[in-house]
């Protein structure tokens, strides 16, 4: 813990007054750390760019693609934003998480800084001045078929309402790699609607090997790159508010997918 | 059979497009046209191309009633695989299955004007040498011009690209503006697979002056024709609605704003063809084409 401390002193000082309605708990995040350090430095190899666009204050949204089974990308945006040097700052990531019914799994998100998404929620971590993330793919995302890798589902808009509304600056996220980090051969809906979840996917590991091996994932070399942020004009009038937000939903969206394709060219350029 | 063959060689192509086509004849029989396009050239090589677009990819087409039948229009699409026939199946089902058939001209490189044989062909089937002029000079006369703003660049995407949309030139978007004309975007689904290219020699493409010298599964190996023939892959064709600018033509020199909406129409193609992909089940069947009509659901949702 003192480790920990000293380690990231500009970030516990950037986030001590910050929001903790849902109660973040900085310990769990001490105990994390190393765990999440190995995945960043060792295991994934992330490559982050463009966090310099951020602002060192003051709300933000991050939108960005999701993948890879568990909210991985989710982690490694925390990780990246908590050990930065030029700009420590501590990142709400909003997310359904209604449809987990084990009570110790969802206390543990919410002590990681994960809050359940709702107009209010969000509308009050901006006004705050928090930075919060955001990953509209939702679910169907994280079941993403192998086939379909580094290939975005549609956005859901709705998430991008309460930003719009306040107008906060949107910054689109492009992740390469979590993709093929955890590559899933099909989604088993039937069993998912038998069980109550989501999503059902079948990956080399998943429902096969005993339970901590079954979340484990491939060591990919990731990319993640920031993008800057989209501009556009905050309105009163309700529609106007409405349109705006599915413009830029979807305009976000093919930031990402464009990016996405840039890194991957450039990937096969360099490999041959 | 036999029949329809042997009157497929024998018949005068004009009499019989007149006969399976006359309100396109009765269009384009009268009109001269500046850019050298030739009503019986493209009567000779119509069956062709019908027959690529209706036996061979068995296109399947959704809203090609969203272009007008009057007046210009811009048609934009993705480009893709490597003899782009693409621009060929979109002008197929403008003229078979549109209520007013009309021919589509689009704006081509350089490149095909310097082959003898090739450039006058280019010209008499309807396509135009891509410059601001004659585009321009087109939409006056009320043409509908197909651009590919991705251009020769789009063509010659290697398998592993297919579908992956590079960045759009925005001239196109000038260009509307500054005539104030209608943009249509296109999504064409199969074109990046009939060819599957492994790689692209760029050594080569430069000595002999080609934009790129693709090798594919046939193409350098077999002899003539059969290097040429594509795989039989189903093509699915999304022509969207209109898009009409409301700005006024001076903002045409807007870079800002141009480049902005060039990106808007490339990120709508690019959505539409990974919306295609994910409901397209194998590539050679298509899967069941009800299900790649129905355009509310989407498999592997939320429940």
């Amino acid at each position: 813990m003192s480790q920990f401390l000293s380690n990231y002193r500009d970030f516990l000082k950037q986030s001590v007054k910050s929001d903790r309605y849902h109660g973040f708990d900085m310990r769990v995040l001490a105990r994390v750390e190393p765990f999440l350090s190995f995945l960043f430095h060792d295991w994934w190899r992330v490559e982050m760019n463009g966090l310099e666009k951020l602002p060192r204050d003051g709300a933000a949204l991050i939108v960005g693609n999701s993948g890879s089974f568990l909210p991985w990308p989710a982690f490694m945006l925390l990780y990246a934003l908590m050990s930065s040097r030029q700009n420590p700052r501590r990142v709400h990531l909003v997310a359904d998480l209604d449809w987990i019914k084990d009570e110790r799994l969802h206390s543990f998100l919410l002590e990681l800084g994960f809050v359940p998404f709702s107009s209010a929620n969000m509308k009050r971590l901006f006004a705050k001045g928090e930075l919060v993330a955001l990953f509209p793919e939702g679910v169907p995302g994280l079941a993403k078929p192998y086939m379909g890798r580094d290939r975005l589902n549609v956005f859901d808009w709705v998430k991008l309402l309460p930003a719009v509304e306040e107008g906060v600056p949107i910054f689109p996220l492009a992740t390469l790699g979590c993709d093929e980090a955890v590559p899933i051969l099909t989604n088993m809906e039937r069993t998912a609607k038998f069980l109550g979840l989501p999503a059902f996917p079948v990956t080399p590991f998943f429902p096969w090997l005993p339970f901590p091996l079954n979340l484990g994932s491939l060591p990919t070399k990731w990319h993640m790159s920031l993008i800057k942020p989209l501009t556009y004009e905050a309105s009163q009038d309700r529609d106007e508010l409405e349109e705006c937000a599915m413009r830029q939903s979807q305009f976000a969206e093919g930031e990402i997918q464009a990016e996405l394709n840039r890194l991957l060219r450039q990937q096969w350029r360099h490999h041959g | 059979m036999k029949a329809s063959l042997t009157r497929l060689f024998t018949e005068d192509p004009l009499a019989r497009l007149a006969r399976g086509n006359p309100a396109f004849v009765k269009r384009y029989e009268s009109e001269p046209d500046p850019f050298g396009f030739s009503l019986e050239t493209y009567a000779r090589w119509e069956p062709f191309f019908r027959f690529l677009f209706e036996d061979y990819f068995k296109v399947e087409v959704r809203g090609i009633e969203n272009i007008p039948a009057d007046g210009p229009g811009i048609l934009v699409g993705n480009h893709s695989g490597l003899l782009p026939l693409d621009g060929a199946m979109i002008s197929m089902a403008m003229t078979g299955q549109h209520r007013a058939p009309r021919r589509i001209r689009y704006l081509v490189t350089d490149w095909f004007f310097s082959l003898p044989g090739l450039a006058d062909w280019v010209k008499e089937t309807g396509q135009v040498r891509a410059t601001l002029d004659n585009a321009r000079k087109l939409l006056e006369m009320g043409e509908l011009v197909g651009i590919y703003p991705e251009g020769i660049r789009g063509v010659g995407k290697p398998f592993r690209e297919r579908y992956r949309v590079l960045d759009f030139h925005p001239g196109f978007v000038q260009l509307a503006l500054a005539t104030g004309t209608p943009l249509i975007p296109v999504a064409t689904l199969g074109g990046d697979e009939i060819y599957p290219e492994l790689t692209n020699l760029k050594s080569v493409a430069n000595f002999l002056k080609m934009p790129f010298f693709p090798v594919t599964l046939t193409f350098p190996w077999l002899p003539f024709p059969l290097m040429l023939i594509p795989l039989p892959v189903r093509w699915m064709i999304h022509v969207h609605k209109p898009i009409k600018l409301d700005y006024p033509p001076e903002k045409a020199s807007d870079r800002k704003l141009v480049l902005k909406l060039a990106r808007e129409i490339q990120y709508e193609i690019q959505d539409d063809l990974n919306k295609m992909l994910r409901r397209r089940r194998f590539f050679f069947t298509g899967g069941a084409a009800e299900k790649l009509l129905d355009t509310e659901k989407e498999p592997n949702n939320n429940p």
